[in-house]
């Protein structure tokens, strides 16, 4: 017997000028779905939750996650982008025509994530041409105007502090404090758009190219940093306190909700970026398989980076720890006007006992100037996203000997990660419109994107900047996330239906759907998606009103303020704004259809009347 | 006459004795016109960390001396002007400077501390010590002036960066250009070729031109027997 698959309509290949646009081989599928994944979250966001939820006991709840939501709704948007081979917008379109809006909410959300994530290359940027010099300037405090001391802001905070919120984002002291554009940052920010719009020109022709490199390099980079990291003085502590599991956590419900959020938003589902991918592919690439070994790529890439990052705050706390040591020795040396080789770092503790006995009025005088040092404390100081990335990380390269090298190396692995996700977000906008064909030349839509981001993006390089940033961050791509990727999995498995997926799937590979993927998608992961989303919204709404960190100057750290009634509303926009694409487009979808129901049986009537 | 002559020994005696006894007594802990110095040889040196004895001591007193000629611009202070005193373990002690023409008299405190700040370099250097292993309480340091460039460095390595990108779109601009020019002329030149390749190549079967049809290939993938 002899079974001919006949060609459908959506089976041919992209329309206009997208002739030839194919990946190279299957090798730039997974290089560009890894260097899409495998990014900036994987470095900060990982490491803080494990060091949150209980250090190696997190790995349990994060590969069960992995196993029942992350690798069956990656392989879904890749089986949908490579069956329909056009961009999202067409390709839900495709699937139900009232459900198209799914693939106009993904857009809108990755035009969002475009606007603000470029923002965090330009700080690589500006971190990496300022490794450029004999002391770091994130070393050392400037010296104030009349030269007599550190300027006190650097004072009263640290100097790593000092400058990524004076000197990079010139921070004022709340969202409603403008200011002027930083320069810097916009020369940054335009340097990097210039670099996306290279990348992403010549279609997936020149970035099926660029993602050997921004797949590979990075892991290069950890893997000397783990090698230093590991040889670095107290590195051991910190990869102690990491792996030694807490199994009690395991019992709050949060660690196992953070797990599910953590694989959804690292694997990059929903912002349409994998369908993207996956509709440059040959019809019979075997993408099953290569959805398996990316999402285990990008796990494993999160345990590694954390290895990496905890043996830096190991090497961050030892060195605080044993200043603060070095600073109380002196103090006690001083006070007492003892010789100086009588305290040596080892006896600081059982030389305070001793003092206290023989000398206690001497030694309450002391005071509040007596600190306490504590290895756990500075240990425990666990910080994610921007904080980690440029604040800690940095303070912990300035001590390395050869500093300059160490952080030009990462602030290159920063850059390359943060390119290579950005790649994906560009190409999810940029192949559903130049599916729409608006505009034919490729180069111009690219261009045309890029200018409007960037434009948009110099907000982000204002005073105030850094709060709308994390405002975005924080809101943007959240909440609708959750909603579009469960939309899209109710719609492919109840609207679409599960048994014509399972053709289009045998279709393309050649063998029937493992009855481990249709549990999964039909049952397992619609149950946990509307878990996670009613947690978000019940946790949203017993949060109160919504806050940020903002920066005070004069006592040198972050305070807890509130939003702003206009920020709360915009923040009500973001979310509304992509979330309500669906329900929108599927009443324009309805309407249209009921008059032109309407409008040919008024036609069909007049024709037999006539 | 001899009386008188005794009277003047003893007196005399008396001075001999009393005038370090009356200098000691200028110097005190917390004298108005006294500093306090600390001394961490051990920190600033580790191994080759010097003893303080009394040759350092003599040391300290001759600098400081020189620190005051050098601030007054005269010749006539001398390792007798500088008394320390309050010596302690940890190498600390106070010290005024009194004034060569009346002994009984201080140099007040902020001409001394014009003269150290004045020489500090020199007094560091003197004891291979630096301005924290070296304190002199009271005396702040005036830190080094901060070298400004005239082009912030890292506006150096951005234009370099910025002018390789332009570099790199001007190549792909001109690429793109040959390529386009290279394809007109070579249709022009052998359009006719053209026309028999594609000729040619839809009787063998297999389009060379447009979509690659892949209803017609590889149908025994999915063939059940």
């Amino acid at each position: 017997k002899v079974v001919h698959r006949h060609r459908t309509a959506t089976d041919s290949t992209r329309p206009g000028n997208w002739l030839d646009s194919e990946w190279d081989n299957p090798m730039q599928f997974v290089l560009a779905c890894v260097s899409y994944a495998v990014g900036l979250g994987n470095v900060w966001r990982f490491p803080y939750l494990c060091q949150m939820h209980g250090g190696g006991g997190f790995l349990i709840p994060y590969m069960l996650m992995l196993v029942l939501l992350g690798v069956p709704l990656f392989y879904m948007e890749l089986a949908i982008g490579q069956k329909m081979r056009l961009g999202s917008i067409g390709a839900w379109r495709a699937i139900s025509p009232y459900l198209g809006g799914v693939g106009m909410a993904s857009v809108v959300t990755s035009m969002y994530l475009c606007l603000y994530y470029n923002v965090i290359n330009a700080w690589s940027f500006w971190y990496l041409f300022h490794s450029f010099q004999s002391v770091l300037p994130w070393a050392e405090c400037p010296v104030n105007s009349n030269l007599t001391g550190p300027v006190e802001e650097c004072e009263r905070a640290t100097p790593t502090q000092y400058f990524f919120y004076r000197e990079t984002l010139d921070i004022s002291g709340s969202i409603e404090e403008n200011g002027g554009i930083h320069m810097g940052q916009a020369l940054c920010l335009l340097l990097a758009w210039i670099i996306v719009y290279l990348f992403i020109v010549k279609g997936v022709k020149s970035t099926g190219k660029v993602v050997y490199f921004t797949a590979t390099f990075p892991y290069l980079v950890l893997i000397i940093y783990l090698i230093r990291g590991v040889t670095l003085h107290g590195a051991i502590n910190g990869v102690k306190y990491m792996f030694t599991p807490k199994m009690e956590q395991l019992a709050k419900p949060t660690t196992w909700i953070n797990a599910a959020t953590q694989i959804f938003f690292s694997l990059g589902l929903g912002f349409g970026s994998l369908i993207a991918f996956a509709s440059y592919n040959q019809y019979n690439n075997n993408f099953e398989k290569q959805a398996i070994v990316v999402s285990m790529v990008n796990s494993s890439t999160s345990i590694f980076a954390s290895i990496v990052t905890f043996s830096i705050y190991g090497f961050k706390a030892t060195f605080n720890y044993e200043s603060c040591l070095e600073r109380v020795r002196l103090l006690l040396l001083n006070t007492f006007d003892l010789a100086e080789d009588t305290i040596s770092l080892e006896n600081v503790n059982h030389w305070i006992a001793e003092l206290n006995r023989t000398h206690p009025e001497q030694f309450a005088s002391l005071g509040g100037r007596l600190e306490t040092c504590d290895l756990e404390a500075e240990l425990d100081t666990a910080v994610e996203g921007t904080g980690l990335a440029f604040i800690v990380y940095s303070e912990a390269i300035k001590n390395m000997p050869v500093s300059q090298l160490w952080s030009v190396l990462y602030f290159i692995m920063l850059l390359l990660l943060g390119m290579g996700s950005m790649l994906g977000n560009v190409i999810a906008v940029i192949t559903p419109l130049s599916d729409l064909k608006f505009i034919s030349v490729l180069s111009y839509l690219v261009g045309l994107v890029c200018l409007f981001c960037l434009l948009l993006g110099l907000g982000f390089t204002t005073r105030s900047g850094n709060y709308w940033f994390t405002m975005f961050n924080d809101y943007g791509a959240t909440f609708s996330l959750l909603f579009i990727v469960l939309i899209e999995v109710i719609t492919v498995c109840y609207i679409y239906g599960i048994k014509r997926f399972e053709k289009d799937v045998e279709d393309m590979l050649g063998h029937r759907l493992n009855w481990y993927w249709k549990i999964m998608l039909a049952g397992v992961s619609p149950i946990l998606l509307i878990a996670l989303f009613i947690f978000y919204i019940v946790n949203y709404i017993q949060g109160g009103t919504p806050t940020y960190q903002a920066w005070n100057k004069e006592l040198g750290k972050s305070v807890v303020t509130e939003y702003p009634p206009y920020a709360q509303a915009f923040i009500g926009l973001l979310l509304a704004s992509s979330v309500c694409c669906i329900p929108l487009t599927a009443l324009y979808t309805y309407c249209k259809k009921r008059n032109l129901a309407s409008g040919k049986r008024e036609r069909t009537v007049s024709t037999v009347s006539a | 006459m001899r009386c008188l002559r005794m009277l003047v020994r003893i007196l005399v005696l008396l001075y001999l004795a009393g005038a370090p006894a009356l200098a000691q007594t200028l110097c005190q802990p917390n004298a108005s016109n006294g500093y306090r110095v600390r001394i961490s040889i051990k920190t600033a040196l580790g191994n080759q960390a010097y003893e303080w004895n009394e040759n350092e001591m003599f040391l300290f007193r001759a600098t400081m001396a020189f620190a005051m000629r050098r601030y007054y611009k005269t010749e006539t202070y001398n390792v007798d002007n500088i008394i320390v005193c309050n010596q302690t373990r940890r190498v600390s002690f106070w010290f005024v400077v009194i004034s060569p023409e009346n002994p009984t008299m201080l140099i007040p405190k902020a001409d001394v501390e014009k003269a150290v700040s004045m020489s500090r370099h020199r007094i560091n250097n003197a004891f291979l010590l630096t301005d924290r292993t070296l304190e002199f309480l009271g005396i702040y340091p005036t830190l080094a002036e901060p070298v400004n460039p005239d082009t912030p460095p890292w506006l150096i390595v951005f234009g370099v960066v910025i002018g390789a990108v332009f570099a790199g779109i001007i190549a792909l601009l001109v690429s793109s250009l040959l390529q386009k020019r290279r394809k007109e002329k070579g249709m022009m030149e052998d359009g006719q070729d053209e026309e028999d390749r594609q000729m040619k190549g839809v009787e063998n079967g297999i389009n060379l031109d447009g979509i690659y049809n892949r209803g017609f290939t590889d149908d025994d993938r999915f063939t059940k027997l």
